[in-house]
């Protein structure tokens, strides 16, 4: 009988429950696009070729971020060293002779540095158990010794202007980074959602007792969510310190909380097992547009900061909601 | 009947295990700063650690109470930051006003803990999110106050930094003592009981009617006073209050506590734990400093203990 | 004292009370029976201030009440001693007794020395000899039924309600528990007893209220009805409808054979044949290592002796990927906690046991993958708005039929199924049933781990029996009857 008044149920909701239901799914689209309408109409300039372009050229490193932080949270992880890594790979990118004779070297160093730290992170997660906001936390704090050791304090030299130009430079109007950033969500969005990699992403952090229990190596993933984390955080790195060109120790301050309020804002959920690489990339462009107007508008910009706190809160609260 | 009593005492070493740990690197470190320098063991050295300890142990113990629910409070840095220009901000110099100044940043620290509180109660949003983007409007608003060093401190206030009672530090006599009065507080007070219950089971406490809301009104803005009590230490220590004081306290006052035993998930634990976790970061930096290590690889050392300490105390809860 | 009337809850997908009413009265001891899935955990919940109900009213001691809280309910003086208890494992024996009744000295301030007395004194009078500075967590689980006991004692307690209260305790201490609530009905507190075993019932209690499918059914004097009528009243109809009919054919060749299997330190020297073709129950009492047995032989717990032969090859360590790759599935118990993962869609949830035929190359074909759910939608009438639904919005028996599905794709020898009718409503559990004749039908061995006797009767054609970790025996034929498995489940208790 309960089935029957099921059936029935879906059957007379699908009208206006539709409706609803596309409103909910795509409530971040909206708010993106409401917030571009809003913030175009307050400031003309807003929409003027400089003032994209330099949104887009800041979007692309936190973007990349994004990326990974969305593995990890995924796997009901969090990923506080990425600003550490992104940092220790810029002063990477500056400790040789900053030639683009050393550009592959530089990137061999920098993805290394950021995939082994994901590697630490994520065996100290699978395999010591230790919570992923301590294991990520005292790897970020060894990397932030480990550099200021390495430069004595500040970094010197300079970033080769292979990575200068993809850092700030634009083909046809696209910055270099933006591309770049581009491919990499595809190809993530990609093996998250088309591969049975992806799939057992879901199911670890969905649920890791079941995981276990469907032969699925949840160890194994999970300490790949943290690789990819890291080694991404390491490429943000490097297109960042191309495109402030100056390289302190530093570099990426912030990004770590930033990348956590785009991916919560996006709808990857704290718990696990929900969530998409497009959306956390939705949560970035909001992240940052909120950012732009906050200038635009002529707010000082330490409103910025202010308004992040509490759109990371009532985001989350947004969820809960949802959820309930 | 062997094998309940070393049952027993297996159970004894896992239920205070951590504390000998802590107290076992102690001595080691105590020792090996013996043999670095012959200006370790000396009174003026130990006034310095007891000195430089204290801003970390007040934050610490607030931290310490909110890791006991199974929270965090990640708000504490920029609130420090805040007060910290606050205090110094609207005394500018003058002697009358360090009063004043002092009962606004306390009751500014309580009101920020109990908004942190409300709404991890009524959003229903975790404590690292809620106290995540609480820092961040708190630091926004420090630095919408100033950029920069603001006001100062009239002459005599840098006595709590610098001061003695009964020949010891002003701060650590004080620290010390809050931290027993906290230890006897959670130990004897039904409240205190009440921290470690809901910490242990959260379902369970909802279910015999344990007072959550309450419980965490009281953690947080207990975590919030003390990150004010702390500005005040540092204020007093450096002149005057700076927008980026405090940056560092939100993740290093998490270190000793772990460091100490509590565990992250809450109910076990406690703040005697939390101050030898102090003492033990404290006396770390110090030899490190007499070995003539850099700073730098101090951060490195305090990392790697972090990662030893929660690595050797976590729990196995992974049944299948 | 309590009067329930029109009492409706509903939750998304299921509607768990409709029309409910109850009526308790001080200085008695009020049995409340019915299926699993009937509603007394919700009936329960919503008296204990938990949960709030859709419609109807609660009246107590005379007035009309609406706990918005738990601990409102027990400042009423109502106490609960939940199934799954609540106990706080990190503190000590005294601590869990007193909480939220603390024994205060000087100052209002905790005194533990006193706090320890009293306790031991309690546990004392209870009965039992539990140190009461031992943290819960150190206690076996008898003790810890124990301690909810006696906590139940502090509290000045007016309305006491018990769900299942013998799970997990046995002879000499149900005996104790007995003393108890008699001592306290004396004392006019009114008292809701939960239990499957209807002996109990018949031995302590006063009235019976039976509930079905969240609906009233009767309540009735004890000493006005007897046990089968009791039986009829909560099953609604005629048992064997439900079943379908065992197997004819002789058994089937044997496919997984499990020899002196120990795991967990609840499971010691168990050995046990599947033969293919035919439902095996295995039964006993909760905690006699049913549960870790599965969990061994399909590789989810190590096993620390013994070996587990299947496909020709003996393993002495099983493991998941394993045992799925030899045609094992294992539907466990905690259908949420360690079968589904909630936040997923139907279609993930029933391949995910089978990713291999939906991907090629390790991308995933969702085409196929969608087709395939949509197929098993059908066939398994599941109810829900496609593939694309996320399970969580879904009702316990259409989870549990999405479970059964995934399973019954790749299980090619043998299905262990745990408990699989548990909080299922009643159309659900006959296609379940239905499902595992059939498999069974095509030459799989199917392994059902049930406490329901009627269910374990009416389904198996051979029963194993365990008692404590070991196996205590086995039934086939005729000889499955409630008596002799009853009988072989609590065996050296009995004597």
């Amino acid at each position: 009988m309960s089935q029957a008044v099921e059936t029935n149920l879906s059957a007379a909701a699908s009208g206006a429950e539709n409706a609803r239901n596309f409103l909910r799914q795509y409530a971040l689209h909206i708010a993106l696009v409401v917030l571009i309408i809003l913030s175009a109409l307050i400031s003309p300039s807003f929409l003027s070729g400089g003032n994209v372009s330099n949104m887009l050229l800041q979007a692309a490193p936190l973007g990349i971020v994004v990326i990974g932080q969305a593995f990890v949270i995924l796997v009901r992880g969090l990923d506080l060293s990425v600003a550490s890594v992104m940092a220790t790979a810029a002063v990477a990118a500056t400790s040789f002779n900053g030639q683009d004779t050393d550009a592959l070297l530089i990137f061999v160093v920098a993805i290394g540095i950021g995939l082994i730290t994901g590697l630490v992170n994520g065996l100290l997660v699978a395999k010591r158990n230790v919570s992923p906001f301590l294991a990520t936390l005292a790897t970020m704090i060894v990397l932030q010794g480990m550099r200021s050791a390495w430069t004595q304090g500040a970094p010197s030299g300079n970033v080769p202007p292979f990575y200068r130009i993809l850092g700030s430079d634009s083909i046809y109007g696209v910055p270099y980074n933006l591309v770049i950033t581009g491919v990499l969500a595809v190809f993530f969005s990609v093996l998250l959602a088309k591969t049975t990699f992806g799939r057992k992403v879901y199911i670890t952090g969905g649920n890791p007792v079941t995981a276990r229990l469907l032969g699925i190596n949840a160890d194994w993933i999970t300490i790949t969510c943290y690789v990819i984390s890291g080694g991404l955080a390491a490429l943000a790195g490097l297109i960042l310190s191309g495109f402030v060109g100056i390289v302190d120790n530093w570099v990426g301050r912030g990004f770590e909380i930033d990348s956590i309020v785009a991916a919560v804002m996006g709808g990857v959920a704290l718990s696990g097992g929900r969530g998409t690489i497009a959306g956390g990339l939705v949560g970035a462009a909001i992240l940052v547009v909120v950012f732009n107007s906050v200038l635009q508008i002529g707010m000082p910009i330490q409103m910025q900061i202010i308004i992040k706190g509490l759109v990371i809160v009532i985001a989350a609260a947004f969820y809960v909601r949802r959820a309930a | 009947m062997t094998a309940i009593s070393q049952r027993r005492s297996g159970a004894f070493v896992r239920r205070n295990g951590s504390q000998f740990i802590v107290i076992g690197l102690l001595v080691l470190l105590a020792i090996t700063g013996f043999i670095v320098s012959d200006r370790f063991a000396t009174v003026a050295n130990i006034m310095n650690i007891l000195e430089q300890s204290v801003t970390l142990a007040l934050v610490s113990l607030g931290q310490t109470l909110t890791i006991l629910t199974g929270g965090i409070d990640l708000s504490v840095g920029s609130m420090i930051s805040l007060a910290s220009v606050l205090l110094s901000g609207i005394t500018n110099g003058d002697a009358n006003m360090v009063a004043p100044a002092i009962a606004i940043v306390l009751a500014l620290g309580i009101f920020v803990g109990l908004l942190n509180a409300a709404a991890v109660v009524w959003l229903r949003v975790h404590p690292l999110i809620v106290t995540l983007g609480m820092g961040a409007v708190l630091q926004g608003i420090t630095l919408l106050y100033t950029m920069g060093p603001a006001g100062k401190m009239p002459l005599g206030f840098d006595w709590l930094a610098f001061g003695r009672v009964l020949g010891l530090p002003v701060g650590a006599v004080i620290a010390v003592a809050l931290f027993l009065l906290t230890a006897a507080f959670l130990r004897y007070a039904r409240l205190g009981r009440y921290i470690y219950a809901i910490g242990d089971d959260a379902i369970g406490a909802k279910l015999m009617g344990l007072p959550r809301t309450k419980v965490l009104l009281f953690v947080y803005a207990f975590s919030g006073f003390m990150a004010s009590l702390t500005a005040i230490f540092l204020v007093s220590r450096f002149g005057v209050g700076q927008p980026y004081t405090g940056a560092n306290f939100t993740l290093t006052s998490i270190t000793p506590v772990v460091v100490g035993g509590t565990l992250l998930a809450g109910g076990r634990g406690g703040v005697l734990g939390t101050l030898l976790g102090v003492y033990l970061v404290s006396l770390l930096n110090n030899v490190l400093n007499f070995m003539d290590i850099s700073s730098h690889y101090q951060l490195i050392v305090q990392g790697l203990i972090v990662i030893i300490a929660v690595s050797v105390y976590v729990e196995k809860k992974r049944t299948l | 004292m309590l009067t329930i009337s029109n009492l409706s809850k509903s939750f998304p997908g299921v509607k768990a009370l409709s029309g409910m009413q109850l009526d308790v009265r001080a200085g008695e001891i009020h049995a409340l029976v019915g299926e699993n899935g009937a509603g007394k955990s919700t009936l329960t919940k919503i008296i204990a201030g938990v949960y709030q109900p859709d419609e109807g009213q609660i009246e107590y001691d005379g007035e009309i009440t609406h706990w918005p809280s738990p601990g409102a309910a027990k400042a009423a003086g109502v106490h609960v001693i939940y199934q799954e208890f609540v106990l706080f494992p990190h503190m000590t024996v005294a601590e869990n007794i007193f909480i939220g009744n603390e024994r205060r000295g000087l100052l209002g301030m905790v005194d533990h020395g006193q706090t320890r007395k009293d306790a031991a004194e309690l546990l004392h009078r209870l009965g039992v000899e539990i140190d009461p500075d031992k943290r819960v967590v150190e206690l076996s689980v008898a003790d810890q039924q124990m301690v909810e006991i006696a906590k139940a004692m502090v509290h000045k307690v007016r309305l006491l309600i018990l769900d299942e209260p013998t799970a997990v305790i046995s002879g000499h201490e149900v005996e104790l528990l007995f003393q108890r609530l008699q001592a306290l009905r004396a004392d006019g507190v009114a008292i809701i007893y939960i239990s499957h075993r209807l002996e109990e019932i018949f031995e302590i209690c006063d009235r019976v209220t039976v509930l079905k499918d969240g609906q009233f059914v009767a309540s009735r004097a004890i000493a006005d009805v007897t046990r089968d009528q009791l039986v009829a009243l909560m099953v609604g109809r005629d048992m064997s409808e439900l079943f379908p009919p065992k197997a004819t054919a002789a058994s089937g060749a044997v496919v997984l054979q499990a020899k002196g299997v120990s795991a967990a330190g609840r499971v010691r020297n168990a050995s046990l044949t599947l033969r293919a073709g035919e439902v095996t129950a295995l039964a006993g009492m909760v905690g006699a290592g049913r549960t870790e047995l599965a969990l061994a032989i399909f590789g989810g717990l190590p096993m620390t002796a013994g070996s587990v032969e299947i496909g020709g090859k003996s393993h002495s360590q099983m493991s998941p990927a394993l045992s799925i790759r030899e045609g094992i599935g294992l539907l466990t118990e905690d259908r949420k906690g360690q079968g589904l993962a909630m936040l997923l869609d139907v279609a993930a949830n029933i391949t995910a046991a089978d990713l291999q035929t939906v991907s090629r190359n390790g991308f995933l074909d969702r085409a196929r993958e969608n087709e395939i759910a949509r197929e098993e939608i059908a066939s398994y009438q599941i109810a829900c708005r496609g593939p694309q639904n996320p399970v969580v919005t879904m009702s316990g028996g259409n989870q549990q039929k999405v479970l059964v599905s995934r399973w019954a794709r790749t299980c090619r020898r043998v299905l262990i199924l745990d408990e699989p009718t548990r909080g299922v409503d009643v159309g659900a559990k006959a296609e379940i049933y239905r499902i595992m004749r059939e498999l069974a039908a095509k030459g799989i061995a199917v392994l059902m781990i049930s406490s329901e006797l009627p269910e374990v009767v009416g389904m198996a054609d051979r029963v194993v029996v365990m008692r404590e970790g070991t196996i205590s025996g086995e039934l086939t034929g005729a000889d499955i009857t409630e008596e002799q498995i009853v009988r072989l489940a609590t065996q050296s208790l009995a004597a």
